[in-house]
């Protein structure tokens, strides 16, 4: 992709403006974006001992310096992914199974009781049930913890596939 | 070489997969066993592939397990919202009968909390497996395509593995032509040597 100057002007001038998301959801989503499994980080398997290892032992098999590095690199980066892979399977989101199974209607009276001594109104009453009510809807759709692991996998699916596309090529182009 | 010795020389500068604490480690040993002597040619390369290819193997099992599972897990949500057992600790209660009750592990008090349930939601065990599958659709397309994308992922190891023994194929019907030729041209040597000197 090329780049254009007057291009990223705008594109930095346009971000400026940008306060963020807005919608509840957005916000909760964007609260997790620290919780990250580091496969968007490029790796640097050329300075670990390892790699070079896999390099000397792949040549043995006839394979031209240029191949074994690409498919040295490519079996680390393989790796990589399924250690992920795993680590985001073994540890899904857990599930607030207060949030789940409270009754909101019930609580109404509590956000009234909660609300009234700082003089507020039914208003701010029934926004704070319709934000209590819109948070437990997402904490449902995530379902329990096979739905949410099943969930939280399936993000890794792109990366899966460029690590094998990457390990197949290097080894078949060798 | 014996496929062992060989195993040991990439394997270790690889992380291996992990197993889950309920899973056996014999099971999965035997499984990388099995393919590793299908190898024709058992170079450490394809030794590190079929490793991969047997933990494809390995997740596809576990992703079809989640698939029952999420059955089971969207059959307990329906029944404690159409039940009573709409609060507190009645679901997660509900969810662990359920499940003895479907491997037919359950003691009697949970096989009557579960048809005390199915009584209250009017609902047979058929019926209510065929609404959970409609309700657990999104995540089972999901698992489907964790399943697809191992397969997927199988097929680039084969093909990888593939290549390697063809090549290896390759550079010894080399050799053996270079062999035939040479031997080829010493007798051709020999014949004209015989020519000249009668």
């Amino acid at each position: 992709m090329t780049t254009n100057p007057r291009r990223n002007l705008a594109n930095r001038c346009n971000a400026l403006k940008s306060t963020g998301p807005r919608s509840v959801s957005g916000k909760r989503a964007s609260s997790q974006n620290s919780r990250k499994h580091g496969l968007n980080s490029p790796p640097d398997f050329e300075s670990s001992p390892k790699y070079q290892a896999l390099v000397e032992l792949i040549a043995e098999e006839g394979f031209s310096g240029f191949a074994c590095a690409d498919i040295a690199a490519g079996l680390l980066n393989y790796r990589r992914v399924m250690d992920a892979y795993y680590d985001t399977y073994t540890s899904p989101e857990p599930v607030d199974e207060f949030l789940r199974d409270a009754n909101v209607k019930a609580s109404n009276p509590i956000f009234s009781e909660l609300l009234s001594p700082s003089g507020s109104e039914s208003q701010d009453v029934r926004e704070m049930a319709a934000f209590f009510a819109s948070m437990q809807r997402q904490e449902r759709r995530k379902g329990g913890p096979v739905s949410r692991r099943s969930a939280d996998t399936h993000k890794l699916i792109r990366y899966q596939r460029n690590g094998i596309a990457r390990l197949s090529r290097a080894v078949r182009q060798g | 070489m014996p496929v062992e010795d060989k195993s040991k020389s990439l394997l270790p500068f690889l992380s291996s997969p992990k197993l889950l604490p309920n899973e056996s480690e014999a099971e999965f040993q035997s499984g990388l066993q099995s393919l590793l002597s299908e190898l024709d040619n058992p170079s450490p390369l394809a030794v590190a592939l079929v490793s991969q290819l047997n933990e494809s193997l390995w997740w596809i099992k576990r992703h079809t397990v989640d698939k029952e599972l999420l059955l089971h897990e969207a059959m307990a949500r329906l029944l404690s919202k159409a039940g009573s057992n709409w609060m507190g600790s009645g679901n997660s209660k509900l969810s662990v009968a359920l499940e003895h009750y479907l491997s037919g592990s359950a003691h009697k008090d949970e096989v009557d909390f579960i048809e005390q349930a199915l009584d209250e939601a009017n609902l047979t065990l058929s019926d209510l497996r065929a609404r959970a599958f409609k309700d657990a659709a999104r995540h089972i397309k999901m698992v489907d395509d964790l399943i697809h994308r191992q397969h997927q992922t199988m097929r680039h190891l084969q093909r990888s593995i593939d290549s390697i023994d063809y090549k290896s194929r390759l550079v010894k019907r080399m050799d053996l032509e270079l062999v035939a030729l040479e031997s080829k041209q010493s007798v051709k040597g020999a014949l004209t040597l015989d020519d000249k000197s009668s």
